[in-house]
């Protein structure tokens, strides 16, 4: 069959074909009709078809790329992937999320080490050898911040407590949560980047923690009142988020029996739903800490509801979605 | 005689047989049905000027929802209407805004956010399919790390290294960008409407041309193509002169009463015969006024439209 001859004869398929394409994109899913559908996929096939024929017969590149963009909608039209859901489903939270953090053990327990690790040396540093932290620190936000609790600076008066605390809030969401996620995409770059971030974030944590220390008095004992019920979800949330970082440089670093472009693809999904989580629990965190942390309860008040946290988060990451099947993203 | 001819034909399509594995940004999906069609990959530069548009896009909304916000607050008088609830606010919304808002568009609106509707770009997975929610944020969340050490300098990079100019973001959520513009006028019709259709006369052998032979010749002519006329003579010369010999073809000689512009003309003279033959055996005009309702003109109309955006 000659070319004219062939595309005389079909063309009237293709142009019902992109009639049919369009009315169907443009209505709701529920409202196709039966017979719409099986036409749909009958023209859809048979213009596969004429492609693969213009393809082999070398019939021109403008009737080819026609066929062809007539085959992508199509294509992008029929074969789709279920419609995800904006908010994150609630058994994800309560059992998905910490069945998956423990899948990822070993990462962790590295982004534990690369956090805690620097946090914990820093904290003593500054605690035991205060004038050597002007080596590590720029001394007067560190004076600042010794000042903010000091027991003259830390008493709140009611009338501005609640607009204070809300450009504070704006403020935890804004600056921990993007130290969260970018410990997670940082990742991509073998995992140096997440430890980068967990080792700084770790460093000036603990210097902070060990000046605190080292000053004593009320200005401790507001500081650990203040921090310990938000560090509950707060710490864990960027040691998850650097886990998550992690669990994305594996794909590069350690792909395992996958191929390398394979490896990368299945851990994103698994890095990026860790990430989320870890986002999720940094706003829990942010109201905890822009509106209780700073409350005028009495500390032992506030070290109370800090140790239920943390024995809350920790019983939640280690125990819960123990003995379900464990849900593939 | 013939057939060495038109062995001659043969040797001169282009590719036969070699996978059209060609240098170009094209990007090859096979369907279920055992078809292969092809995608335009966007390039840095347009998915640059996406971004710019995005970044825009990020600040207006921000700008508005804070607008109305203080208008509430106004409105009803609330007595908390002070400067630091509305930065506070201003910071969330800013960072739900810059975090989300890629991954939440391309996600729900089928792969576009508004700059890469307005560049006619469109993120799919790498088979072709639709980006699904999970990957369009994930590949938006990446940008962090593309954009080390500086100004997105890393992810060009990657883009440089893959065949599909994946940054690291889309390398790890399976994703690509695809162009759906097409800025090509359709046939050069202002080309073939100076030449006139051979005639049977001018031709001793015969009065056909190979569909392959035709499907060269559009090619030559893709207004895709950028070539300079020169640079297209010289590949029509060789072409040109084998079709000549196969269909017998002989130029008329000058017009004795206006030689100049046959000489004039001679310049360029295998392009102008390869359009006559186009013009003669390719599709004809009148066919192409009578299948507007068919014709590719009328794909490209649709095709600029966004794909699922009513729902």
């Amino acid at each position: 069959m000659n070319r004219e001859r062939y595309i005389r004869l079909r063309r009237d398929d293709w142009a019902q074909y992109e009639k049919l394409l369009h009315r169907l994109q443009y209505t709701r899913e529920g409202q196709w009709l039966a017979k719409d559908v099986s036409l749909m996929a009958r023209l859809y096939r048979s213009i596969c078809f004429d492609l693969s024929l213009v393809q082999s017969r070398e019939w021109g590149s403008q009737l080819e790329d026609y066929l062809n963009q007539l085959v992508a909608r199509g294509h992008n039209f029929l074969y789709r992937s279920p419609r995800g859901s904006v908010l994150p489903s609630l058994s994800f939270l309560t059992t998905g999320f910490p069945r998956l953090l423990r899948q990822h053990f070993y990462a962790l327990m590295l982004s534990t080490l690369l956090f805690a690790g620097p946090l914990l040396a820093c904290t003593f540093l500054a605690a035991v050898f205060p004038e050597q932290t002007a080596y590590l620190v720029d001394q007067e936000v560190l004076q600042q911040s010794i000042e903010m609790f000091s027991p003259s600076e830390y008493r709140r008066d009611g009338q501005n407590f609640f607009s204070e605390r809300s450009y504070m809030f704006g403020f935890y969401v804004n600056n921990n949560t993007g130290i969260a996620f970018r410990a997670f995409s940082l990742g991509a770059l073998a995992g140096l980047g997440t430890a980068y971030v967990l080792v700084s974030n770790g460093i000036s944590i603990g210097l902070t923690q060990g000046s605190m220390l080292a000053v004593g008095g009320q200005t401790r004992n507001n500081f650990f009142s203040f921090v310990i019920t938000h560090g509950a979800l707060e710490l864990t949330a960027i040691v998850i988020a650097g886990a998550a970082g992690f669990v994305l440089a594996q794909g590069i670093v350690v792909p395992g029996n996958r191929s390398r472009l394979d490896a990368l693809q299945y851990s994103g999904r698994q890095a990026l739903r860790i990430a989320l989580g870890a986002g999720a629990m940094l706003l829990a965190a942010a109201f905890v800490e822009a509106y209780f942390s700073p409350s005028q309860i009495p500390p032992a008040a506030k070290y109370l509801t800090g140790a239920v946290t943390w024995a809350l988060v920790l019983s939640w990451l280690a125990f819960s979605g123990r003995g379900g099947s464990s849900d593939e993203s | 005689m013939a057939t060495t001819q038109s062995h001659q034909l043969q040797v001169l399509t282009p590719m036969s047989g070699s996978p059209r594995q060609l240098i170009d940004t094209k990007v090859t999906v096979e369907t279920p049905e055992g078809v292969d069609f092809q995608f335009r990959i966007a390039g840095p530069g347009l998915r640059a000027s996406a971004w710019l548009t995005d970044q825009l896009v990020k600040v207006l909304i921000v700008a508005g929802v804070l607008l109305l916000f203080v208008l509430l607050a106004y409105a009803f008088e609330l007595e908390f209407s002070f400067p630091e609830i509305t930065s506070g606010f201003a910071m969330f919304s800013w960072f739900v805004v810059d975090w989300f808002y890629g991954g939440l568009a391309e996600g729900l609106f089928d792969g576009q956010t508004f700059g890469k509707r307005k560049l006619q770009l469109r993120v799919v997975r790498t088979n072709g399919t639709p980006v699904d929610l999970l990957s369009a944020i994930g590949r938006n969340f990446l940008r962090t790390a593309d954009f080390l050490p500086i100004a997105f300098s890393g992810g060009l990079l990657v883009m440089i290294c893959t065949r599909r100019m994946q940054r690291l973001g889309d390398l790890f959520f399976d994703t690509m960008v695809i162009e759906e513009r097409r800025l090509t006028v359709s046939r050069p019709a202002q080309l073939l409407s100076k030449v006139e259709r051979l005639q049977r006369s001018e031709c001793r052998h015969r009065f056909q041309v190979p569909d392959r032979t035709l499907s060269v010749i559009e090619r030559l002519f893709d207004p895709a193509r950028a070539i300079s006329d020169a640079r297209r003579e010289e590949i029509a010369a060789p072409l040109g002169n084998a079709l000549e010999q196969y269909m017998g073809f002989e130029e008329a000689g000058p017009d004795p009463d206006n030689p100049y512009q046959y000489f004039q003309k001679r310049g360029l003279r295998h392009t102008r015969f390869l359009l006559r033959t186009m013009k003669t055996f390719s599709l004809t005009d009148e066919d192409q006024q009578d299948t507007t309702a068919a014709s590719p003109q009328e794909g490209r109309k649709h095709q600029s439209r966004p794909v699922g955006d009513s729902e």
